[in-house]
């Protein structure tokens, strides 16, 4: 047990940072070929790092005043593209990871459907196959970045007759193959195209673009999720994005705000659970270092992260009174540091009840805690044994 | 840098764990008017001594295993789990201010005695009002040649009633000091109190014109650093406990059948115990971290202290009430250990100052660093 963070003349960091100065606005590609968009992967892709190094480049990219590669093409680097050094050929490593990587083609997740997205495994969407060519049809719904992504990681079911997760696949589709339209969704921020819908008509996607085999798409899936859970359970809020704890004290220190007893209780709470969440998020890189596999832990902190984000910036909003509800206003300060969208705390608030909802509701994350972590029964899916195809006929749907 | 613990501490753990599974009854403690008593309070004492587990913090030049805070809370744990009936607590206490208080002669004396357990020590720290940061004291401390007098009280003295001897701490000219006591010398009064959690003596002691030994004319440096140590312990205490209590949970629901099924099998169960897995994760990541704080001496080291039992204090609160809930009416009964952790959760959460208090000196640590 040894909690110390490496130090500022660390020799590993004072090497990283005189590349910064060398490459004071690197290109995607120049990171990338540096290796420190995906520091902990094996070679050539990434620097085979330990947690320090990834800690370290973590930190001076920060410095430097760049934003962390995982916001900038976050499915590629948070979910799915590690999954082509375990499952993609070689051909599709070579084709898919370098642009991915040097930010050249934005990815997006094609997952969940109008018909649900916590029971993922009864998705609809078909891909049918015809010759050297699969035939897409269905719809997708919550997709981010759909809008500017080149490649989609579709989920679809290539065989009806299978059980409903053992007859899910997983490919890599262009978006901008005919047939592919994405829709914005205005979400109850005001903003569009954090969310688009996406429809799949006739979309002929080439053979060589399954990942994996067919019938791996659920595994993958989960795999991909859990890796995002991971990567969403940062200390700050809006998936570790969005402004932390000690972002908020220092805030309601600099606003006075601090002096009323019933806000510095809360916030010596908020402030308290932060800083046991970042030692829970660097726990997780350590495990990965020891090579302890990753699991539903991951399930634990997002469950933990989620909540505590919402809390903290619901406590921002409520000290700013009736001026929190000017929209365009920001009226609390924060640290001067590159957030991505969530920059600031006024749509950081407005969206914080999405983390709740997206990658695992609160609910479904307790219940695979409860089930997988504490081994208490599972809940009864009536729709999870014989053919999914007979799920759908209207006589055996399970009520609801 | 790691967050892992390493296979050292594993054993620790697991040997401490699998001795207090062999020696820890608390059966006899399920009976109205039970004391620990009941519970061999002093046999436990001797069988932890030949373990050594009073000489852990003591260093090797007074015959101690010399070990740190970290190797500490890997054993204090396990006695939050067990509920350990056994002064430890106290004697951990009077040997923290004689290392940090005393004279070098003081501990070429005591410590030594200590780490046999022949002595076993307290701390008098508490006044009637619950405070115990001083400088003002229900003890006064008066010079009478080259010895010293005490006079008045102290409260929520812990094992005071199984100590050889208590440190004190008393005022004296608008400064608070460390004195040691015989706790058997004329003029010391122990009283036991009725102390909600009877898996451990709680105690009020009274002074009148006793004979005592000067430890540290003022406690203003030392107080803080013993403090801080207290805080770990009841951290560690509550963390072990509260994994206790989960499992105890888990446990039952899994088997309790209710409407062809088990309790467990429902979310208003399952989703709860859940959350009580989170509480239980951050509870065991506050300990180590001000276990390894205080162990490497961190200038944070009191700010992460104080976190781990503010935040395991109110952990093992809800999961102890959770506890009481999840098994029903018997979980009300005193014949069921349930109640012992409840109890055990609700004291701990007040000791040494209740939460709300200690979240406000988080922010005092913020706001003096931030300044």
């Amino acid at each position: 047990m040894d909690f110390d963070l490496p130090k500022d003349d660390d020799p590993r960091r004072l090497d990283v940072r005189a590349w910064f100065e060398r490459h004071p606005n690197p290109t995607g590609r120049e990171l990338f070929a540096a290796g420190y968009v995906v520091p902990h992967w094996p070679r050539p892709w990434g620097l085979d790092a330990d947690t320090e190094l990834q800690l370290i480049i973590d930190d001076e990219i920060k410095r430097a005043g760049l934003p962390a590669p995982s916001s900038v093409n976050p499915v590629a680097i948070n979910n799915c593209a590690q999954s082509l050094l375990t499952h993609g050929t070689p051909e599709q490593q070579a084709r898919f990871l370098p642009p991915a990587l040097s930010y050249e083609e934005g990815w997006c997740m094609l997952f969940s459907e109008p018909s649900g997205g916590s029971d993922l495994g009864g998705l609809r969407t078909s891909a049918q196959r015809e010759g050297d060519h699969y035939v897409v049809r269905g719809q997708k719904i919550w997709t981010s970045n759909a809008h500017t992504s080149k490649i989609g990681v579709l989920v679809a079911r290539t065989d009806p007759t299978a059980s409903k997760h053992a007859g899910l696949s997983q490919f890599l589709i262009d978006m901008d193959a005919p047939g592919v339209t994405v829709r914005p969704i205005q979400d109850m921020t005001g903003a569009a195209h954090e969310y688009n819908e996406v429809f799949l008509d006739d979309v002929r996607v080439p053979a060589d673009r399954l990942l994996g085999k067919e019938g791996e798409g659920w595994r993958l899936s989960n795999l991909q999720l859990q890796t995002e859970r991971a990567a969403l359970s940062k200390p700050g809020a809006v998936w570790g994005q969005g402004p932390s704890a000690r972002d908020l004290v220092k805030a309601l220190i600099q606003t006075g705000h601090i002096d009323d007893p019933g806000v510095r209780d809360e916030a010596a709470q908020l402030y308290i659970e932060g800083e046991l969440l970042r030692l829970l998020a660097y726990r997780a890189l350590t495990d990965r270092m020891n090579a302890t596999p990753s699991g539903p832990e991951a399930a634990v902190r997002k469950m933990l992260a989620a909540p505590h984000g919402q809390r903290l910036l619901d406590l921002a909003k409520r000290v700013q009174g009736q001026g929190g509800l000017v929209e365009g206003e920001e009226i609390f300060p924060l640290p001067n540091e590159s957030r991505h969208l969530f920059d600031n705390w006024d749509y950081a608030f407005w969206f914080s009840p999405a983390v709740t909802l997206g990658v695992g509701t609160q609910e479904i994350l307790k219940n695979v805690l409860g089930e997988r972590l504490l081994g208490l029964p599972r809940d009864v899916d009536p729709t999870a044994k014989g053919p999914w195809i007979d799920t759908q006929r209207p006589e055996l749907k399970p009520a609801n | 840098m790691n967050f892992a613990l390493s296979d050292d501490h594993r054993m620790l753990r697991d040997s401490a764990r699998a001795f207090l599974d062999e020696e820890v009854n608390l059966q006899p403690l399920l009976k109205r008017g039970a004391t620990v008593e009941q519970v061999d309070y002093l046999g436990m004492w001797g069988k932890i001594a030949e373990l050594g587990w009073p000489s852990l913090i003591v260093p090797e030049a007074y015959q101690g295993l010399g070990m740190s805070c970290l190797d500490l809370a890997m054993i204090l744990q396990e006695m939050g789990r067990a509920l350990l009936p056994c002064p430890i607590s106290g004697a951990l206490a009077g040997v923290w201010s004689i290392l940090k208080g005393g004279s070098e002669a003081q501990k070429e004396r005591l410590l030594p005695m200590a780490v046999t357990g022949d002595l076993k020590l307290a701390l008098a720290v508490c006044d009637a009002d619950g405070t115990c940061d001083g400088p003002a004291s229900d003890a006064r401390a008066t010079a009478d040649g080259d010895d010293w007098r005490l006079n008045g009280s102290k409260a929520f003295v812990v094992d005071a009633a199984a100590a050889d001897m208590i440190v004190v701490a008393a005022e004296n000219g608008g400064r608070r000091g460390l004195y040691l006591v015989d706790a058997t010398a004329a003029g010391v009064e122990i009283e036991l109190l009725r102390w909600r959690d009877t898996t451990r003596q709680l105690c009020n002691v009274r002074f009148a014109n006793a004979s005592a030994e000067l430890i540290a004319a003022d406690d203003a440096e030392i107080w803080p650093w013993i403090k801080d140590r207290l805080l770990l312990v009841l951290s560690a205490e509550n963390a072990g406990g509260l994994q206790k209590v989960l499992e105890m949970s888990t446990e039952y629901a899994k088997q309790r059948m209710a409407f062809g099924r088990p309790i467990g099998a429902n979310q208003a169960i399952k989703h709860g115990l859940a959350e009580t897995f989170g509480l239980v994760e951050c509870s065991n990541a506050a300990v180590l971290y001000a276990a390894w704080m205080l162990s490497e001496a961190q200038p944070s080291a009191s700010l992460a202290a104080t976190m781990a039992k503010a935040y395991t204090s109110d952990a093992y609160r809800k999961a102890t009430h959770q506890n009481i809930q999840v098994f029903g009416a018997i979980g009300f009964t005193w014949e069921m250990t349930n109640h012992l952790y409840f109890k055990r959760a609700r004291a701990n959460a007040e000791m040494l100052g209740g939460t709300a208090e200690l979240r406000s000196h988080v922010i005092d640590l913020l706001m003096r660093e931030a300044a």
